[in-house]
């Protein structure tokens, strides 16, 4: 026997990580798979209803029906609209504390970093105003104004923000978003007990909310957070537990709002907190990242490259990370923090701050950032770190893997950054892509989890495939953060592209992989594509590009891939997300979408036969650009 | 028909029942010398004091009244005559039978070292009354010496602390339980035994016993020239099929007595099963022995064939172990040699060419059952893609659909 | 004699089967009660899953030829001749485990938190409606039957 929590952690893509966590005395979400490996056939369809006191029904060859008379079709839509609404929420809520951080720094003449994102929005909004801080208030009052309305009052950034072709076919189906915070509402309402019945309309519901997702949750955080902490560039940069420096005191940023950090950021390298570490033996202050939000910082890392250490790694490395020893806070604001992680912060003395109470850690200290407080409460992190700091090193043994991840991933891509590279116009994408030197475009976007094969084992796979068929690969959510760590985003892995993917790669020096960071970034994705089709002068489902969310993991994801079906992309899950105990969502999902709005849905966790679905479909859709 | 059973341990017990159950008429008369019927593995729980006599009893307190058996207790046999059929006992009673079970069992054994088979506080462990005489010298002594580091040494050990003694353990072996163990399974037992106030000799023999005035062996000297002091000595070194009284009777012996897979004796109706065969001496092959011999014996011709006896099970402590097969290959290289461990568990399997021939499953042992089917019929494993240690009957599974019985699926 | 048979095939996994198991043995207790959260919660039925072979439950079959109760040295396993039922009695039992390592279908298990007995499935012979997973089981997957000996 050894110190190894158990024998049996899941597979990971990433070898080194996955030897790493199979050693670990902590127990973590890779060892508790084994334990979960039987799954409920019900559950995994869908088809358990838990709405009323009669139940759980659960649809059965005997009892085909709920006691309420709900079939499959009616339980699996009120599920799926409930698990859509919940994320959609979460998004929501993540634009409603951004724009209101927007509003508050402009109020307070604080600092605006991305000129050009507000320049952008400014010009999409129509506001003619030449105060920056002024400006900024605006567009973050117009971004308020909608989240609020009623559901039954049009959101009026959609029409602003959406490509014409695609606004004009939700407005035939009827699926224009009310108020982006009551269409979650609505959503919840529907679904509850002996309400909705009609799966048709659910899944309507569901567009309906991809679209607010995605324009505002997704889209616009992205955008307000460009103006208040810079927008992204391109660079290269370190990643995976190699960035740990154990020199410094390091603290674990996860969640997916940026903007709380603005302030405490910035003030972490000023001298007279270097001063505070050194008094204690540090060299300073670092900041690892980890989740969605150690990908915006990684993003935006031009701007942050004294502070931030660079981006560890995804939700499912986090316990890893922790694991190190070497870190001595975890500041969290948002998902994925995982719950797993408390036992290993207890163990291992280190500090948890949670800055957002809907992410508030059973074991954590609650500390809602209050914006005009900020001053003060950035000081009493900081010295609340510094306790930890002291009580904790020299006494915890340190568990480092430097030779983790690489020191060449390239990021900070974004649609502004990457349309720069290519000399300020998409022409030079647009021509690779109709010459076939890059056959097409896969979003590679969602989560990590630790199904379909392990940790990023899927996404990994499947990423590889693609590329090997000359596909260009754009990421984003913590999907990036695993190809990031097994080297899919450094230059060299071009060798690992086909021969004209390879040669496009070689000759511009960049990866086959391109990073776009956090999930919310799925906006920026769609951002690019939309330029993409404008500039070419078709709709979005005209383009050879494809989604893909090979490991979806959770309710956010769900209405992501809403988003990515309104849009009208082909959109591959590795496992179906519980649905399949209903002919209709399959129907719906699969066939019918193609008629509402182009999109369809491919469920396949084998990455070899995915990736050829999703290359028939690119090349079906260049034939009929004639390309 | 009578059938006479001599001895009254697995073996001979399994047979009485078997021949109950299948043919509850015939006569059965079974000779013990013990008076009463215990499981020897369960003898540490009376040393122990955490069971009494009755306690560690494997059959029902009125087994033999209630099944209508003539049970002589307290008796030996000194005395086989195949040609009248008949045993003669040390009472002088001449028993005839029609059929004959030998279930004797085997004893301890003394290595004959100097001091040691003249001293008076040496004792086996191996029956009650071995049991019973350490019992009573468990209340004065103080330093308790176990000679052998096998299983029945442990049992024997176990048992000793719980009385309170020092016990020390002199093994020949580097680990201890070196027949059912590895070097890594052996020190987790050695370390759980240290935690509890036993000490360890290991690599080393007894060469003498100095014997005081009361005729005990008092201060033991070892090979390594180191020496320890003794109140109460337990030999735990072996023991041999006991079948003295058979020495006249033209009944075929080769350290053992000789049967043949219908485990008859060269002798026509004469039968042996257990300890005394030799073959396989653990508890569950002798019980499958005894009811394979009594069948027979009923006139069947069913054939011994689960002899596979590398296997044992241990529990000290509360830490379980598994051991099947070769768990300890001479030529490493020529095996393939997996481990997986943790805290809790540590885990080998031997294979050769897809097929398992050792495993140790230690910590946890939960639905490992499937491993000796495996090694007993030479399963090859090569062709199921997934880790070794993750196999398990799932992955054979199939199931009679008359009986609704598991089968495996090959 | 009464057997559970098994229809693999209609097994969704929904672990219905181990819930109602482990409430069985735990005095008192129903579906909302029992106790899921402690190691001391066993049950003596399972399913294992693998994406080859898809869902498993291995349930004592209370063999016509008990490899358990042969290898029982303390007479804690013994084969009912009436019901044909395998019964274990723990007070008797010296957790030797030989009945783990010979049951062939991994069957059975030490108890997790002693190590001091066997979990080993009774039929839930003193419930007048048959065992408790039968009941439980919203596929049909097991089902008592009359068997021959």
């Amino acid at each position: 026997m050894n110190s190894n929590f158990n024998c049996k952690t899941c597979a990971s893509a990433d070898q080194k990580l996955e030897t790493f966590i199979s050693n670990l005395s902590q127990e973590t979400s890779h060892h508790r798979m084994e334990g979960q490996s039987v799954k409920c056939g019900f559950g995994l369809q869908g088809i358990c209803c838990r709405l009323c006191s009669n139940g759980p029904c659960r649809i059965t060859p005997n009892a085909q029906k709920g006691v309420c008379g709900a079939t499959a079709d009616t339980i699996v839509a009120r599920n799926f609209l409930r698990a859509v609404s919940a994320g959609s929420g979460c998004y929501i809520h993540i634009v409603e504390n951004t724009a209101r951080l927007l509003k508050k720094t402009a109020e307070s003449n604080g600092v605006l970093k991305g000129k050009q994102a507000l320049a952008k929005l400014a010009s999409l909004f129509e506001i003619d105003e030449s105060d920056e801080h002024i400006c900024a208030g605006k567009i973050a009052d117009l971004v308020l104004a909608d989240l609020y309305k009623p559901d039954y009052v049009k959101m009026e950034l959609v029409e602003k923000m959406a490509y014409k072709p695609r606004f004009d076919r939700w407005k035939e189906l009827g699926i224009l978003p009310g108020g982006a915070k009551s269409e979650v509402f609505t959503g919840v309402v529907k679904t509850s007990t002996n309400l909705n019945s009609d799966p048709v309309d659910m899944y309507l519901n569901c567009l309906k909310l991809g679209i607010s997702t995605g324009l505002y949750g997704l889209t616009l955080t992205n955008l307000l957070n460009d103006i208040m902490l810079g927008e992204p560039s391109i660079r290269l940069a370190s990643v995976g537990l190699r960035v740990i420096d154990t020199d410094y005191i390091n603290i674990m940023i996860t969640g997916h709002q940026h903007a709380m950090f603005a302030y405490l950021q910035d003030r972490l390298i000023e001298d007279d907190v270097i001063a505070k570490a050194k008094a204690v033996g540090a060299k300073g202050f670092k900041l690892v990242g980890c989740t969605c939000v150690g990908q915006d910082l990684q993003l935006r890392g031009e701007h942050y490259q004294k502070i931030f250490n660079g981006h560890a790694g995804n939700n499912f490395t986090s316990e890893a990370i922790l694991a190190t020893g070497a870190i001595d806070a975890v500041l969290s604001e948002f998902n994925c923090t995982l719950p797993g992680i408390e036992p290993i912060c207890d163990e291992l003395k280190i500090k948890q701050i949670c800055l957002d109470d809907v992410s508030k850690k059973a074991n954590a200290e609650m500390k809602p950032f209050v914006f005009e407080e900020k001053e003060n409460q950035s000081n009493e992190i900081i010295d609340s770190i510094i306790e930890s700091y002291q009580t904790r090193r020299g006494e915890i043994t340190l568990n480092m893997l430097p030779d983790h991840g690489n020191d060449d991933t390239l990021t900070g891509v974004s649609e502004g950054s990457l349309k720069s590279f290519l000399g300020g116009t998409w022409k030079p994408l647009i021509d690779l892509i109709v010459s076939g030197e890059i056959k097409g475009i896969a979003g590679i976007v969602g989560c990590s989890s630790l199904t379909a094969g392990g940790h990023d084992v899927l996404t990994v796979g499947l990423v590889k495939e693609l590329i090997a068929k000359d596909i260009l690969v754009l990421s984003a959510g913590c999907s990036s953060g695993g190809l990031e760590n097994v080297g899919l985003m450094s230059p060299s892995a071009a060798s690992l592209a086909g021969p004209k993917l390879r040669a496009v790669c070689e000759s511009l020096g960049i990866p086959p992989v391109l990073n776009f960071g956090p999930c919310l970034a799925i906006g920026r994705l769609e951002l690019v594509a939309t330029e993409l089709a404008e500039a070419i002068g078709i709709d979005l489902p005209q383009l050879p590009l494809v989604l893909s969310a090979p490991q979806w993991l959770e309710e956010q994801a769900l209405a992501d891939g809403a988003f990515g079906l309104a849009l009208g992309l082909p959109l591959h899950l590795g496992l179906p997300p519980f649905v399949t105990g209903s002919p209709v969502a399959v129907q719906v999902f699969t066939q019918d979408m193609l008629n509402l709005t182009g999109g369809q849905l491919i469920i396949d966790d084998n990455a070899q036969s995915a990736a050829n679905t999703l290359n028939e479909i690119i090349e079906k859709k260049r034939k009929e650009l004639n390309i | 028909m009578k059938i006479v059973i001599i001895g009254a341990s697995a073996a001979g017990i399994s047979a009485a029942k078997t021949i109950k159950v299948a043919e509850p008429d015939t006569q059965i008369v079974v000779i013990s010398k013990e008076d009463s019927i215990h499981s020897r593995c369960m003898l540490h729980k009376y040393l122990g004091h955490e069971r009494d006599a009755k306690g560690i009893s494997f059959v029902h307190e009125n087994f033999f009244a209630e099944n209508n058996i003539t049970w002589l207790k307290n008796t030996t046999v000194v005395d086989l005559d195949t040609d009248k059929k008949f045993v003669r006992t040390n009472d002088n009673q001449a028993i005839y039978f029609d059929k004959l079970l030998i279930a004797t069992g085997a004893s301890y054994f003394i290595p004959p070292i100097p001091g040691l088979r003249e001293a008076k506080n040496v004792y086996g462990f191996r029956d009650l009354k071995d049991a019973q005489l350490l019992d009573s010298e468990c209340k004065t002594a103080k330093n308790a010496v176990v000679i052998g580091a096998g299983l029945v040494g442990m049992d024997a050990a176990v048992a000793l602390l719980e009385r309170g003694l020092k016990v020390s353990v002199i093994e020949m072996m580097n680990g201890i339980m070196g027949l059912q163990l590895d070097e890594k399974s052996a020190e987790a037992y050695q370390q759980l035994f240290e935690e509890h106030g036993a000490e360890f000799l290991l690599s080393d023999k007894v060469t003498s016993v100095d014997i005081d005035e009361a005729g005990k062996g008092r201060t033991i000297h070892l090979a390594s020239g180191k020496s320890v002091c003794a109140d109460v000595i337990v030999i735990a070194a072996g023991v041999r099929p006991s079948f003295d009284f058979v020495e006249k009777s033209g009944i075929a012996t080769k350290n053992a007595i000789l049967v043949g897979d219908d485990l008859q004796t060269n002798i026509k109706g004469i039968y042996a099963a257990g300890d005394v065969i030799g073959i396989s001496g653990i508890w569950p092959n002798a019980m499958k022995q005894g009811k394979i011999a009594a069948i027979n014996m009923l006139g069947e011709k069913l054939r011994y064939e689960d002899r596979y006896a590398l296997k044992n099970t241990t529990n000290f402590y509360g830490l379980a172990t598994l051991s099947l097969g070769n768990i300890n290959p001479k030529l490493k290289e020529s095996f393939d040699v997996l481990i997986r461990e943790d805290r809790n568990n540590y885990q080998k399997v031997v294979m050769k060419n897809g097929i398992i021939l050792g495993v140790i499953m230690q910590g946890n042992i939960n639905s490992t059952g499937f491993w000796q089917y495996l090694i007993k019929n030479k399963i090859d494993v090569s062709g199921i893609d997934k880790d070794v240690f993750d196999l398990s009957y799932a992955d054979f599974y199939k199931v009679d659909s008359i009986s609704g019985e598991y089968l495996y699926a090959i | 004699m009464k057997r559970i048979i098994i229809d693999r095939e209609k097994c969704d996994g929904c672990l219905n089967c181990n819930v109602a198991c482990i409430s069985a043995h735990e005095e008192g207790s129903n579906f909302y009660t029992v106790n899921l959260g402690s190691v001391d919660s066993e049950t003596r039925n399972f399913i294992k899953f693998d994406a080859k072979t898809g869902y498993t439950p291995i349930f004592c079959r209370h063999c016509d030829e008990p490899e358990c109760v042969l290898s029982c040295m303390s007479g804690a396993m013994e084969k009912d001749p009436v019901t044909g039922h395998v019964k274990y009695d723990e007070s008797k039992c010296a957790a030797c485990y030989m009945c783990v390592m010979n049951c062939p279908f991994g069957v059975l298990k030490p108890d997790n938190k002693t190590r001091t007995k066997v979990i080993k499935c009774d039929f839930c012979e003193e419930k007048q409606d048959g065992p408790s997973c039968v009941k439980a089981c919203p596929k049909q997957a097991i089902e008592v039957k009359e068997v021959s000996r």
